[in-house]
């Protein structure tokens, strides 16, 4: 249990910057995510951290001890590979019990240990089958009691859920969210899976080509996304890239194409060109007609491509001047050919224009 | 600082003992050849003079052409029987496959000049069939000369393209064929424009190694060659003959066996240079569905070939087990050769599975390693390491017993007439077979186990002897039982180096051959095929999980 403090480190492979002078400082007792595509360095990151990888410069920090020079079998971190990693030749319970007879404890002591890991991961009474007689679900869950048994200061999780099927995901999601809560374990979660990312952390670091580009709370990374990166690989979102025509106090308009968009700029943003981003489910279709909710902005275009998926509906509105926005709807929309979707000016979120 | 140092000291290490071991043992030696074959007889001045004395004599030259012409023929005829054979044991449903496969593997491990001798013995002058030819009155002369080196070439050899070739044809995911067919080529042009162009390389990586062990080969020429010179043959009779000893003729002849063999490897790699094919077979292609009669002639193709390269060894045992009047051969039961054979000492055999055994021991320890840093410690430095443990494999065994007797039998080492030196030229030669064992089960097992150990708080050579060694127990005992056969039924190297205290059950038959008790020689022919096969029949199921195609 420790706060981690990354300061500056950075690594090259050849002429790949992989992490790219990454400062970040992660509570104690804290569930960080590292969520981007892949090749963004959350992976190497997180091998800093374990002291698989070497850093070109930067130091880490578990409390006030600096751990990046340490040999990584002393670092006492607990990790969970990807692919498990389960000794295949040991047992459940000598998977198990591998790090702490590394540590020299007293066998009755490590007995206990590991029956209390194992009863914690809902694997009691397998200590004695063998990892080929296991599936994939109980064998991350011998990779989560084997890391966490050795009371790591942080728990290290490299894409544990990716190799298992969606509905044991979201189980085992949930799953290790409440065991790092039960014991109040820092942890460190590398993922691509933006849903993971915001369903389980305390704060997401959005990394892209070995930098940062926000560290955040969930709800601010998606509400409040900081550039039109994050907006787009958080969630789906129609980007839209205009010019600020008018400016009344904090509310602007924009002009995208031939179609003008009304969004709330915060006071010291003082922006010519800008792009915003417009979620999906920001956008509502309403009758022709009909008034929108008071305050809300009404755009005119054409329905096309409705996409059942059961829960939700989604949709595109094709507007006046051509452009498609995409939408979403809880049922699907009864109108056809000329409709009108309404938004909240404030929803819609104003990003620097990056182009 | 000491992390770098922790992280890169192990590899630096195990570089450093390796390249001081093959500098001494492997490129020392080689040097010594080629300063043997560019000096001149006093030892002192550079001259060409050896090189124009060999290449402007008409024997010589023969014995050049010879050796090339003997080795492609080898080569193609291997392929041309060997890639059918893996396509049929790859595809077709024929059953037994594990078996058939077994069966074709097993003459790389058996004596090669074994085969050759039962080749006389069947077919020679006055050989068994060739009696019964004549008797029928069918005009056959006798299996000597090229065509018999060629023929027992093409049978001992030709697994070292079947193993590739069958690897390479279940590699080829199902989809690849499908969508060819899909795309309306029919299934004999869906074999010749994608499943053969695709396992090529590695029929290709086959055929390489089946020409290099037809040039270096001693045995098998030695036993058929009669009066036709071929290369390894002579380098030896110049360097150790009655007539004359003549290092600097046996140097230029060493060279330029050298010489062919890197010649071959370019070519092999030119030939593949722009054919490189990442093919991991997701889900393996099927086998076909033929009508029976064609199975039936895939199933007759498959057992004739195994059965046709593994007939000669049976007869030289059931030839061992009869009695010999003189040279003349009954049709009795006897164990008088075995008796005759084992007269004078065990000392033989006793020395082969000794040598065998500290050979396979010392190239297990070295190779291991090795193998471990190429595969897990990727750097420039591991692919040097890589070339040069692969090299010996270019250098022919006679080659490397010359170039060891000129550097160590004289000067600050000395070391011939040891068994030493015998154990060396060993490990030297079979150290890629030890490494690639390492480096092919390396390969299997996740780089991710040894990180969760070290990241329990288990330091990295711990971490090696308790979690890397034990997974890898099974490729590092085929590679150690391999090197053993292998060794033991090694002569190239052994009949240059080897002195009267170590004599080996090879050399016992190499001079049984030279003399005229056939008996002898079949016996001790028998005695070599069990000391190789029963090995390999304790471990045959750990030996086929070992990769030749990796080379």
């Amino acid at each position: 249990m420790t706060a981690i403090t990354i300061d500056g480190v950075a690594r090259s492979f050849g002429d790949v910057r992989a992490v790219d002078g990454v400062s970040l400082a992660i509570r104690d007792g804290e569930f960080f995510t590292l969520l981007g595509p892949s090749g963004c360095g959350k992976t190497t990151l997180l091998r800093m951290v374990a002291g698989f990888c070497e850093l070109d410069r930067g130091s880490i920090l578990f409390g006030d001890r600096r751990v990046d020079t340490v040999a990584p079998h002393r670092r006492n971190t607990g990790m969970v590979f990807q692919n498990y990693a389960v000794f295949p030749n040991l047992d459940v319970g000598g998977n198990v019990a591998y790090g702490l007879k590394a540590r020299k404890l007293a066998g009755d002591e490590i007995a206990t240990r590991v029956e209390r890991a194992l009863k914690l991961v809902r694997l009691d009474g397998s200590a004695r089958r063998w990892p080929h007689q296991l599936s994939g679900g109980q064998l991350q869950r011998v990779a989560i009691a084997r890391a966490v048994v050795i009371e790591p200061d942080v728990l290290l999780l490299d894409e544990p859920l990716s190799n298992l099927d969606a509905q044991l995901r979201v189980e085992m999601r949930g799953e290790i969210r409440a065991l790092q809560r039960t014991l109040g374990i820092t942890v460190i979660y590398v993922t691509h899976d933006q849903e993971e990312a915001l369903a389980m952390s305390d704060r997401i670091a959005v990394m892209r080509a070995g930098r940062l580009e926000q560290v955040d709370a969930p709800r601010a990374i998606y509400e409040a996304p900081a550039t039109a990166f994050v907006a787009s690989f958080v969630g789906a979102t129609n980007l839209l890239h205009g010019v600020v025509v008018r400016r009344d106090g904090e509310v602007a308009d924009v002009l995208v194409g031939a179609t003008t968009i009304r969004a709330r700029l915060a006071g010291q943003m003082s922006l010519d060109r800008v792009t915003l981003s417009l979620r999906p489910e920001a956008l509502r279709l309403i009758g022709a007609g009909a008034a929108p909710p008071p305050g809300w902005r009404v755009l005119a275009g054409t329905l096309e491509d409705i996409e059942y998926l059961g829960a939700v509906t989604r949709f595109v509105v094709r507007l006046a001047d051509g452009r498609p926005l995409a939408a979403m709807a809880l049922a699907p929309p009864a109108a056809t050919g000329d409709v009108a979707v309404a938004y909240d000016p404030a929803r819609v979120v104003v990003l620097g224009d990056e182009a | 600082m000491t992390a770098f140092l922790a992280r890169h000291a192990f590899p630096a290490a195990i570089g450093a003992i390796a390249a001081a071991f093959l500098g001494l043992f492997f490129l020392y030696p080689v040097l010594n050849v080629f300063g043997a074959s560019v000096l001149d007889s006093a030892g002192t001045a550079f001259t060409l003079r050896n090189y124009a004395g060999v290449l402007s004599n008409p024997f010589f030259l023969q014995a050049l052409s010879n050796s090339l012409i003997v080795a492609a023929a080898a080569t193609a005829l291997a392929i041309v029987f060997g890639v059918p054979f893996a396509f049929c044991v790859a595809r077709l449903p024929i059953a037994g496959t594990s078996v058939l496969l077994a069966l074709a593997a097993l003459p790389l491990v058996l004596p090669s000049f074994v085969s050759a001798y039962a080749l006389v013995l069947m077919l020679g002058r006055a050989g068994i069939v060739t009696g019964a030819l004549r008797a029928a009155g069918l005009p056959f002369e006798s299996i000597y000369g090229l065509k018999g080196i060629v023929t027992a070439f093409t049978l001992t050899l030709y697994p070292y393209v079947v193993l590739p070739a069958v690897a390479a044809f279940k590699s080829i995911d199902a989809s690849v064929e499908e969508a060819a067919q899909n795309l309306g080529a029919p299934r004999g042009r869906t074999l010749r424009t994608v499943l053969l162009p695709l396992a090529l390389p590695s029929i290709l990586a086959g055929g390489l190694l089946v020409f290099i062990e037809a040039l270096e080969n001693f045995g098998v020429p030695f036993v058929l060659a009669e009066d036709k010179p071929i290369l390894a043959v002579e380098a030896f009779k110049l360097f150790v003959g009655e007539t004359a000893d003549n290092p600097a003729a046996a140097g230029v002849l060493g060279v330029l066996l050298i010489a062919c063999t890197v010649a071959a490897l370019f070519v092999q790699r030119a030939m593949l240079s722009r054919r490189r094919y990442a093919t991991m077979a997701r889900r393996p292609a099927p086998l076909l569905t033929v009508s029976p009669p064609v199975r039936r002639l895939g199933t007759l193709y498959c057992w004739a070939l195994v059965g046709a390269a593994l007939v000669p060894f049976a007869a030289v045992v059931v030839i061992s087990l009869l009695a010999f009047k003189g040279p003349v051969l009954q049709y009795a039961f006897s164990l008088g050769n075995f008796a005759e054979l084992f007269r004078r000492s065990y000392r033989p055999l006793v020395n082969t599975l000794a040598l065998a055994a500290a050979a396979a021991a010392a190239a297990t320890l070295i190779g291991v390693p090795i193998g471990y840093v190429i595969v897990r410690r990727r750097s420039r430095l591991s692919a040097l390491l890589d070339v040069l443990v692969t090299a010996p494999f270019a250098v022919a065994g006679t080659v490397l017993g010359i170039g060891l007797i000129l550097a160590f039998g004289h000067g600050f080492l000395i070391l011939t007439g040891t068994a030493a030196i015998m154990i060396i030229a060993y490990v030297v030669r079979k150290l890629p077979f030890s490494v690639r064992a390492a480096s092919a089960i390396l390969h299997q097992i996740d780089p991710s186990l040894e990180e969760a150990s070290i990241n329990l708080g288990v330091a990295p050579l711990p971490t090696f002897l308790r979690v890397t060694v034990p997974l890898m127990l099974g490729g590092i005992a085929g590679g150690s039982v391999l090197v053993f056969v292998t060794v033991a039924s090694e002569l190239s190297s052994t009949v240059v180096l080897y002195s009267g205290r170590w004599t080996t059950m090879t050399v016992a038959m190499f001079q049984a051959l030279e003399g005229t008790s056939a008996g002898v020689a079949a016996a001790a022919a028998t005695v070599l095929i069990l000391v190789t096969i029963l090995p390999v029949a304790l471990v045959y199921r750990l030996l086929r999980r070992y990769e030749l195609s990796t080379l």
